[in-house]
């Protein structure tokens, strides 16, 4: 794919979901990235927009969500920004995943975890006028590289 | 894609089997199915996610419900075959150890 930059504003509709992950891993897929890597980018990005569709916008599926993608100077920017409710730190705070008994499982917040976990930097901002941003970034992998996962 | 679930019951054993994408559109019917099972085993629940193209976190959480269910009714709770998709996301959350993992049913 010869495109470094996408604009799509779709509405917060889960089932809207599947076409959002298959744009990504077009788009991911043709920036050189191994296949392993993409899926894990996919799924980064799926995460941040359910994040914003049962948090930002609690459920309600006839709201905006923007999704930018850019490559430059061998960064990759995926940035989501949405009009809803403004979500709360912790909510979006890092926290070390490490593997417990069940009984200290807490999968609430998961998805954000896992975009920690994926990208090399993650920004979760107020929106400009109202609602939320979310910027995700990650090195493109250099010629031959094929960058690999991150998080091993 | 949608998710495709198959329930069956045997020798005390329930199966949820899972073909398809689980995401935050479909892993409420996941849900429905995994609740549904844990009191009506005998001994075991099964889930083959052998058939699973993707899975994203709300597919973890509802797994890890089922196995605290499970706990709670002194079953046993196990995946089975689990693709590579859902390995992935169980290994991104540090959550892999967590289950029982079988080959087969």
């Amino acid at each position: 794919m010869s495109v470094r930059g996408i604009r799509l504003v779709l509405d917060s509709d889960p089932r809207l979901l599947c076409s959002v992950r298959g744009l990504v891993r077009a788009y991911v897929g043709g920036l050189g990235f191994s296949p392993e890597r993409t899926e894990e980018v996919v799924l980064a990005v799926d995460e941040a927009c359910s994040n914003a569709i049962r948090h930002s916008y609690q459920g309600r599926i006839d709201r905006p969500l923007r999704l930018h993608f850019d490559a430059h100077d061998g960064l990759v920017e995926i940035v989501l920004r949405d009009e809803g409710k403004p979500l709360r730190k912790e909510r979006v705070t890092r926290r070390r995943l490490k593997p417990e008994k069940v009984a200290r499982v807490r999968p609430g917040g998961l998805g954000v975890q896992l975009m920690y976990q994926v990208f090399d930097d993650v920004e979760f901002q107020p929106g400009l006028h109202r609602g939320n941003q979310v910027v995700m970034r990650l090195r493109q992998p250099r010629c031959g590289a094929g960058r690999q996962t991150r998080h091993a | 894609m949608p998710v495709e679930i198959d329930l069956s019951e045997a020798d005390g054993k329930y199966v949820v089997r899972v073909r398809g994408e689980v995401d935050l559109y479909t892993s409420p019917q996941l849900r429905n199915a995994v609740t549904k099972g844990v009191p009506a085993s005998g001994h075991t629940v099964a889930i083959d996610l052998s058939q699973v193209a993707y899975m994203d976190s709300s597919g973890v959480a509802t797994l890890v419900e089922g196995l605290r269910a499970a706990a709670q009714a002194q079953r046993s709770f196990c995946l089975v075959a689990p693709s590579s998709p859902v390995m992935k996301v169980l290994q991104l959350s540090r959550l892999n150890s967590v289950f029982e993992i079988r080959e087969t049913v």
